[in-house]
């Protein structure tokens, strides 16, 4: 039960007050963001009236930052300086970059960091901060079109992403000022744009191929509910990849064997180009400009549908494999929506269409339809719907272990679990007096830990010594409804707390991140504590408000006349701090607010909890004798 | 009205505690519960409740995986019943049944890189599964007699025979590859 917020006199929160709130499509080539207005869900437009933000950011040496359009036009002329496709460098690690970086024109500087930073003309820059700078241009757009600050953003990122892409992405919002509502898989998104529009019910199949990645999630809706039964997919297949296929091709045709960074970004534009153009044309020119002489070939479909082939195989292995987890014959899926614009590619939809033998949906346009669905689950996070029966469960994509002896990966929660999640693990020492012990956490679906990506190390440290064998240590893994995940940790036979240190393997720092923050503000110091200020007092309001509504609805059902003056009390003071009091004081009031309602609230949630069961009790006896 | 948390997996979902269950019926009921918990219905209600929500959907979660699947519901039932099933090593289990499993693991191992083996691979999926169907028919009794050494080793088998479905799975996925290209 979604709680009724209703102002108390005098306090600024109306209660009818529309709360501005936006579905922001972060894409590897383009990025969108939506809101939904009178009850529709629509993109908001550039100046010149243009939906789509190309998510490419420009650094020039007098430090200034250009998003966009714009800066996509610089790409050619100043690639090393042009950042493109950031998004592949989401959550990576320096490391991996010999891979993913390959084709990217751009220098990384040598750093202490594990997150990699690209040289601009600007300054070095880190994937999340190139994030940013797209996240600010679209927060921009919205507070622009919208007249206000903006109370949230749902924040799609694709299924696959792991922790640390996620984490990257969130992180990307913090540095851009956007409150983070939710992190939304893309396929969910999309099939809540189609769905909330048809009322659909049934098994749909969502395949998403956008720039730099590939999705597809198998999805139950059920009279608003939307079960995601399982994703799969490849977080480094997209359409950039035809490019390069057309690329490579090309290279061979023209004997290139030597590329500079300029003719690098002159053939994947020209091959782009082709791929774009013979979504309608049978065949197309293509022309490039080396040494001052010009070149051209001709690039038929038919040599273009032979060069995408083997890609396109591989994103249909994932949804075999995809509907295998979710124990669903391809028969049985009544839909299949198209997103991605690379989804345009025809022998990508006749493919599709022969695979799962139906004609996939495409009336939304591919390129809106992930930032509209956002919008949609935004406007109700927001709490403008009150009555929108909306509620996506999702899963996580990739399976959570941890390492054990001999470098295998010993699965904690697997992909596929619903989320939230969380499973508990004990561990013990195995030395007399040991008082720490080292954990490294890893996802991925194979067995030995290299294998997997490394998410995090930790050491839990402050286990009582004791005789080797005889500590109780219960670690439990909480995976958020973002797909988040959190540790902590208790020595059971102590009842000692072991500190948690997680030490992101590929992500940033806490401290990193703070450091961006103030870096990124003019007058560092007070504005961050005003900064701190105001989003404690944010807190606050919600807090006061939340727990009046439900006061007014049940307080006087389920308190005794105690519990209520103590409620009353903390409530009256957390209204005065609030006015009057320092960010850390208005904590501790919120803090102690909550602490005097824990029982209520618990009693409320078991109370709702109660009243939904209530309506099974007569079914129950009907059809349990049915064995499955 | 207690408190979920103390509550077991059964007790959640307003079920009897019994092998036998309707996974439909189980998951209006999720779905229901879901509606009521879940932490997007709290977004705006302040850190406090959201945690409580994303504990309660946590374990709202673990049941509905734990029931829905018969596997992992006979191993709860069992400790449910109070047997110490952590120690696998105690039990004792028909030495044809680990004939046929070393058979049928060698078999699976030889159809993986047979791209010809799919029809193969679909036969013993069939085998594996009705003979699946008989075990969950004998815990299903075992259990209801309370004659819970011998419910402890069907649920040993249906442990050996789900991870020769999955392995089967697997093969079969792998073989659909390699002919689709």
């Amino acid at each position: 039960m979604a709680l009724i917020q209703i102002a108390e006199p005098g306090q600024s929160t109306a209660p009818h007050q529309h709360r501005l709130a936006v579905g922001i499509d972060l894409g590897t080539t383009n990025s969108l963001v939506a809101t939904v207005r009178s009850g529709k869900a629509n993109t908001l437009t550039d100046q010149e009236g243009r939906a789509i933000l190309p998510s490419v950011v420009h650094y020039a040496d007098d430090k200034t930052i250009v998003v966009g359009h714009k800066a996509r036009e610089l790409a050619v002329s100043d690639p090393h300086n042009t950042i493109v496709s950031v998004k592949r460098l989401m959550g990576r690690a320096a490391k991996d970059l010999k891979v993913l970086a390959e084709h990217m024109p751009y220098q990384f500087a040598e750093h202490d960091s594990v997150v990699p930073r690209i040289k601009t003309a600007g300054g070095e820059v880190s994937a999340v901060e190139v994030s940013a700078e797209i996240l600010k241009s679209l927060k921009d757009r919205a507070e622009k079109t919208l007249g206000g600050d903006l109370t949230g953003a749902v924040i799609t990122v694709p299924a696959y992403f792991d922790d640390a892409q996620r984490q990257a992405t969130k992180d990307a919002a913090r540095l851009a000022g956007l409150n983070v509502l939710r992190l939304l898989n893309e396929p969910t998104a999309a099939a809540v744009a189609y769905g909330l529009d048809s009322g659909e019910e049934g098994v749909v199949a969502i395949y998403d191929l956008g720039g730099g990645t590939f999705d597809v999630s198998i999805l139950r809706l059920n009279k608003g509910v939307f079960e995601v039964l399982s994703t799969g997919g490849d977080s480094a297949l997209g359409g950039d990849d035809f490019d390069l296929a057309v690329a490579e091709w090309l290279m061979a045709e023209a004997g290139i064997t030597e590329l500079t960074a300029t003719l690098n970004r002159q053939i994947i534009s020209e091959a782009c180009r082709a791929k774009e153009a013979l979504t309608n044309a049978d065949s197309v020119t293509i022309s490039l400009q080396m040494n001052e002489q010009s070149w051209a070939t001709e690039l038929s479909k038919i040599k273009f549908n032979e060069l995408v082939d083997s890609l396109i195989s591989k994103t249909l292995a994932s949804c075999r494999r995809a509907l295998r987890d979710a124990g669903i014959d391809k028969e049985a899926i009544n839909n299949i929506v198209m997103v991605g614009g690379s989804t345009r590619v025809p022998a990508v939809r006749e493919r599709v269409a022969e695979f799962f033998n139906t004609e996939p949906l495409v009336n939304i346009d591919p390129d809106e339809v992930v930032a509209i669905g956002a919008s949609l689950q935004a406007d109700i996070l927001a709490g403008n719907n009150q009555d929108g029966d909306l509620l996506l469960l999702d899963v996580i994509p990739l399976s959570l272990g941890i390492e054990t002896m001999g470098g295998l990966s010993e699965k904690i929660i697997h992909r596929n679990t619903p989320i939230p999640v969380a499973r508990a693990q004990d561990f013990t020492t195995y030395k007399d007096g040991q008082t720490a012990l080292a954990v490294h956490v890893v996802q991925g679906e194979r067995e030995l830990v290299t294998d997997c990506r490394s998410l995090a190390r930790f050491e839990l440290r402050g286990i009582p010594p004791m005789v080797a064998g005889a500590a109780r240590i219960r670690v439990t893994y909480q995976v958020d409804a973002d797909g988040l995940l959190s540790v902590s940790s208790l020595e059971e036979s102590s009842g000692v707390e072991a500190a948690v240190t997680v030490k992101p393997s590929y992500g940033l720092s806490d401290n990193e991140i703070e450091t961006m923050l103030r870096d990124s503000m003019d007058h560092a110091q007070e504005d961050l504590q005003a900064r701190k200020l105001r989003e404690e007092q944010v807190e606050a309001d919600r807090v006061l408000v939340a727990i009046e509504a439900a006061l007014l609805a049940d307080g006087d059902r389920l308190l005794e006349a105690d519990e209520r003056r103590l409620i009353d009390q903390s409530r009256t003071q957390l209204a005065e701090v609030r006015q009057t009091g320092k960010a850390e004081e208005i904590k501790q009031a919120v803090k102690n607010l909550e602490k005097t309602c824990d029982a209520y609230i618990a009693r409320r949630m078991n109370q709702s909890i109660h009243e939904a069961m209530a309506g099974h009790k007569i079914d129950e006896y009907t059809t349990n004798k049915d064995a499955e | 009205m207690s408190d979920l948390f103390s509550k077991n997996y059964f007790e959640i979902f307003n079920l009897p505690v019994g092998f036998d269950l309707d996974v439909e019926q189980l998951s209006v009921v999720y779905r229901d519960l879901q509606k009521e918990i879940h932490p997007d219905r709290f977004a705006n209600a302040g850190e406090q409740q959201s945690r409580l929500a994303v504990q309660m959907t946590s374990l709202v979660n673990q049941a509905f995986d734990t029931l829905k699947s018969p596997v992992t519901r006979a191993h709860y039932l069992l400790q449910l019943a109070g047997l110490d099933i952590d120690h696998e090593q105690d039990t004792t289990i028909d030495p044809m049944f680990l004939m046929e499993q070393i058979e049928l693991r060698e078999e699976i191992e030889s159809l993986r890189f047979n791209k010809d083996a799919l029809a193969e691979v679909e036969r013993l999926l069939k085998y594996v599964k009705d003979l699946m169907a008989v075990v969950m028919l004998e815990f299903s009794q075992a259990y209801q007699q309370q004659s819970f050494d011998k419910a402890h080793e069907l649920s040993r088998k249906m442990q050996f025979l789900n991870k020769n479905i999955q392995e089967l799975d697997d093969v079969a996925v792998a073989i659909e590859d390699e002919l689709l290209g």
